[in-house]
């Protein structure tokens, strides 16, 4: 924001006071003439920042759900060795029933852990690998802006200095110069028009592009886990129904827990003496 | 320029100066003011047309179901809670009417807040019911949709009775409270974000927002609450969980003690024989320890990854595409459980299981410290046992070890016992929580359904439409990548530097304008005879593959040395169109020759013009007059030089005679000596 208003700010000063205050220094290599107008160049500005945001979204989207499927399998695994442990712990061959439901319960885990990579592996596919690619364009297009900079850069430099011989008295060697000077500047104006026309046609097209390119990407991630969801549904109301006790709100577990720890605690051998 | 006249400059460009930033500073409060006023029409606009639509489906649709012959079953039970939520809707948008303010006006934010706030225990009363008996809805929708006769005409009853609207079942309708109490958070969160902190409304915006996931947080809790107490109602038959509740200390401690009889019927009481069946207690207790302590830590991992999960906010990252349905479904899906799904999973997780474990863990130290000891006294009870005469001490010591091992023995299997079962209920726990979760996602997910394209799909088939479609988008991509970068980094047109133009030259002359490459972007050599070149060095190609056939790896010239250099960063380099105009100098009889550049004439030997029939002067390039004594000559016009020098003697300007008789003046290195062609 405060380069474009220090840019703004030198184009008024310029226009406003081109020819009294010519002992501003900013006026070297500055063309007289209006290369590119000023709407122009605000929506060349507009248009490339909004590329840029979504350069910068992109890229932390992209984190982000790295990020959280890498947690998300974390999860899973950490949840497959709750049950694998407690399975290949000798209390569970204490009762026969015991056994039973330590292996129904390590059975939901692994099946939830496989419907978990499943929903990974799609979601790696259909949002995090397009993200990346979408990500990788980026680069290049920043690099035609560079150009295409360097070019007006170049096109000023000229144009100022043909200007500077269009202002000279007309004699010989000053309108020998003035000609190389603007031979020299035609195929730089052209090759900036080119840059710059190509550049406003592209800018906006391509930002537009990413509704048609990301929609299935958000599709695809929503379908993922209605899918996900509806397993783990099903597979933990059938396991709760083996394994829990039935009828319990929050508050009456919580007393039963704590009922039980109190009867530990009544033990005497517990008391720390 | 005087000092009055410069100041008031300065105070020209001063006021200039503060209209431009302000100006700048003010666009941008405009563009916020107007995204927060969006958002908050957005809510009242949303909330209006979802009150119409609740009225007319338990108005007219209802109504109209009701003719049907026979009535459909249960109608009723259907529309049972929908008054409630009717009402407070109603409610809600009277009090922003009654207040006369406007959406533009800065106070309607405040009165918005302040009406949500005053109606929201209203507000979870009212969706508290509807949402915990919305599987009823469910249920008997389902049995209409039994009956083919019966669904056709209720579908068509819905049809007629909302045409506008493209709906296919009474869910449709019956749905939108349970979406509309969870997209309350996403609306406010909008508002919130366009909103400055300065603003007078913010921090009641701020509890408001905070208010509307509690809400949410309580329905849900309300809903688990009412899916228990239902279903306590109904009968159980005699399942494993009711095996294991009949499971007690008792048994457990007969199991063990059982072992410690049968091996001293068998043998007699041996000291040693005894401490097996403390050896059996006592491994048993050291085996549940490991598991509690095992559990406790798979516990803390599972949290931490849950965590590091919630951490991520990828709803945040619309890419712009808030106007889309697929985004702004995967926004609110991830909005809730990330605020209050996965949250409430997370506190009932640290509650019921994480802490119980944890205080069960602590518990483990007394008796595992009292078996450490009993072992200390029953080596010293080993050295005196077998003395017939005891002192008091040795007394002591001796009744010490029988006192611990006693107790031990009686009370590590009720330990172990009531351990087990806590173990268990949490395993169970666990298991219900994830149900639980589940259920909620599922209840979310059923207010998109209808919404997203593809939701009709067979998972196969939506897998294989999702993977082709981002084939597709990938292929598009790279072909607008390849023509970013063809078009846009095309060789870099700038006029040459002096020693470019010697190296264009050089290398031009030795092998060829076809050959002459540009390159386009810094190369620094990474194997044996690889080149470092400078972005925009001129290069000729020898050979378009390496030694050993690479065609990536071209061998060029650089002007001298001779190396590799990737083929990737070479343009072929044409000239640019219009060379500077060279200086040919006519020469005067007793002229000077200069040195040529780009010479059009084939020897260097000065000339005569005047009197060489053999040779013509043509104008090398278009000139235009720009005063009247110049002449407009055209690039390769035959011109007759009258005068090789101005009146002033100036030789840089030529006086000639062009076509048609023109006379005037033209640069002198504006023309150029060719041989003169033999018809002429």
């Amino acid at each position: 924001m405060a380069s474009s208003f220090i840019y703004n700010l030198f184009i008024f000063i310029y226009i406003y006071e081109s020819k009294s205050l010519s002992w501003i220094p900013f006026k070297i290599g500055q063309p007289k003439k209006q290369i590119v107008s000023k709407t122009v160049e605000r929506d060349f500005e507009r248009e490339y920042d909004k590329l840029q945001k979504l350069e910068d979204q992109t890229k932390k989207l992209h984190k982000d759900m790295k990020k959280s499927t890498e947690a998300d399998l974390a999860m899973s695994k950490a949840a497959v060795k709750i049950s694998a442990d407690l399975l290949s712990n000798p209390l569970c061959e204490q009762d026969q029933a015991f056994l039973d439901s330590m292996t129904a319960l390590d059975t939901a885990m692994r099946r939830m852990d496989s419907f978990n990579q499943e929903k990974v592996n799609q979601i790696q596919k259909t949002v995090i690998d397009p993200l990346k690619k979408y990500s990788g364009v980026f680069p290049s297009l920043n690099m035609a802006v560079k150009r295409r900079e360097q070019a007006l850069q170049d096109y000023k430099r000229l144009q100022s200095k043909a200007e500077k011989y269009e202002e000279k008295e007309k004699t010989g060697p000053v309108m020998v110069k003035l000609h190389q000077a603007r031979e020299e500047l035609r195929p730089v104006r052209e090759d900036f028009e080119a840059k710059n026309k190509q550049l406003l046609d592209e800018m906006p097209k391509f930002y537009y592009s990413r509704i048609d390119y990301f929609q299935p990407s958000f599709e695809a991630l929503i379908r993922a886990q209605v899918v996900y969801f509806t397993e783990m549904y099903n597979i933990f109301s059938e396991l709760t129904d083996q394994i829990d006790q039935a009828g319990l709100t929050d508050e009456q577990r919580e007393r039963e827990t704590e009922a039980k720890l109190s009867e530990l605690r009544a033990l005497s051998i517990v008391a720390d003496d | 320029m005087t000092y009055e006249e410069l100041e008031n400059k300065t105070r020209r460009l001063k006021s200039l100066f503060f209209l431009l930033f302000s100006t700048e500073e003010a666009a941008a409060k405009e563009r916020a003011a107007q995204r927060q006023m969006l958002a908050i029409e957005e809510l009242v606009h949303s909330e209006r047309n979802y009150l119409r639509l609740l009225r007319l489906s338990s108005g007219t649709i209802r109504n109209n179901l009701q003719k049907l012959q026979p009535p459909p079953a249960d109608l009723d039970s259907v529309f049972l809670d929908i008054e409630d939520v009717i009402d407070v809707s109603s409610r809600l948008l009277g009090l922003l009417d009654q207040k006369l303010v406007q959406p533009g006006d800065p106070r309607f934010l405040e009165t918005l807040c302040e009406s949500f706030l005053g109606l929201s225990s209203d507000i979870e009363a009212a969706y508290k019911e509807y949402l915990a008996n919305y599987n009823q809805v469910t249920v008997v929708e389902n049995s209409y949709k039994q009956k083919e006769a019966l669904w056709n005409d209720v579908v068509r009853v819905i049809k007629t009775s909302a045409p506008e609207v493209n709906a296919t079942s009474l869910s449709f309708f019956l749905v939108m409270p349970v979406q509309r109490i969870a997209r309350y958070p996403l609306l406010l969160q909008t508002i919130q974000k366009h909103t400055e902190k300065t603003h007078p409304a913010y921090a009641l915006l701020e509890r408001t927002a905070h208010t509307s996931i509690a809400l949410n947080y309580r329905i849900n809790e309300y809903k688990r609450f009412r899916e228990v107490a239902d279903k306590y109602k109904k009968t159980e038959t005699l399942t494993i969980k009711d095996k294991i509740y009949r499971l007690n200390t008792h048994s457990i401690a007969k199991k063990t003690a059982r072992f410690g009889q049968h091996i001293r019927h068998e043998t007699g009481m041996a000291p040693k024989l005894v401490d097996e069946e403390f050896d059996a207690l006592e491994g048993f207790f050291y085996v549940l320890e490991h598991g509690i302590l095992e559990l406790l830590e798979n516990v803390e991992t599972y949290l931490y990854h849950l965590q590091g999960f919630l951490s991520c906010r990828t709803e945040e990252f619309d890419l712009d595409m808030d106007g889309e349905k697929a985004p702004i479904c995967y926004k609110e899906i991830t909005t809730a459980l990330r605020q209050w799904i996965l949250p409430t999973f997370e506190k009932r997780m640290r509650t019921l299981i994480r802490k119980p474990l944890g205080a069960l863990r602590d518990l483990l130290v007394g008796p595992r410290n009292l078996i450490r000891k009993r072992l200390d006294k029953l080596l010293d009870y080993e050295l005196i046992e077998a003395k017939s005469n005891l002192s008091y001490e040795e007394q002591d010591v001796a009744n010490t070890y029988r006192t611990m091992n006693t107790l031990l023995l009686n009370e590590l299997p009720q330990f172990t016992g009531v351990a087990l079962q806590m173990i268990w209920s949490v395993l169970g726990t666990f298991s219900c929580l994830h149900r639980d979760l589940a259920a909620d996602m599922e209840q979310l997910f059923q207010s998109f359904a209808q919404q997203l394209p593809h939701s009709s799909m067979e998972r196969g088939a939506f897998r294989e439409w999702a993977e082709s479609a981002v084939l597709e988008g990938a292929r598009r991509l790279e072909t607008l990548c390849r023509s970013v970068e063809h078009t846009l980094n095309g060789p870099v047109v700038q006029p040459l530097s002096p020693s470019s133009r010697r190296r264009l030259k050089q290398l031009t002359d030795k092998h060829g304008s076809g050959k002459i490459y540009q390159v386009v972007g810094s190369v620094v050599g990474s194997r044996d005879l690889d080149l470092n070149l400078a972005r925009g060095e001129l290069v000729a190609i020898i050979s378009e593959a390496d030694t050993r056939g690479d065609k990536r790896r071209w061998l060029v010239d650089a002007g001298g040395p001779r190396g590799y250099a990737p083929s990737s960063k070479l343009i072929r380099y044409h000239q640019p169109t219009e060379d500077p105009p060279p200086s040919p100098q006519l020469t005067l009889p007793d002229g000077v020759t200069e040195t040529r550049r780009h010479s059009y004439t084939p020897e260097s030997q000065p000339m005569t013009v005047m009197s060489q029939p053999c040779f013509q002067v043509l104008a090398a390039y278009d000139f235009t007059a720009t005063g009247n004594h110049e002449v407009s000559v055209r690039a390769g016009e035959p011109v007759r030089v009258l005068e090789p020098r101005d009146k002033r003697g100036n030789p840089e300007w030529s006086l000639v005679e062009a076509r048609g008789g023109a006379r005037g003046y033209v640069p002198s290195n504006y023309l150029a000596i060719a041989p003169r062609p033999p018809h002429h």
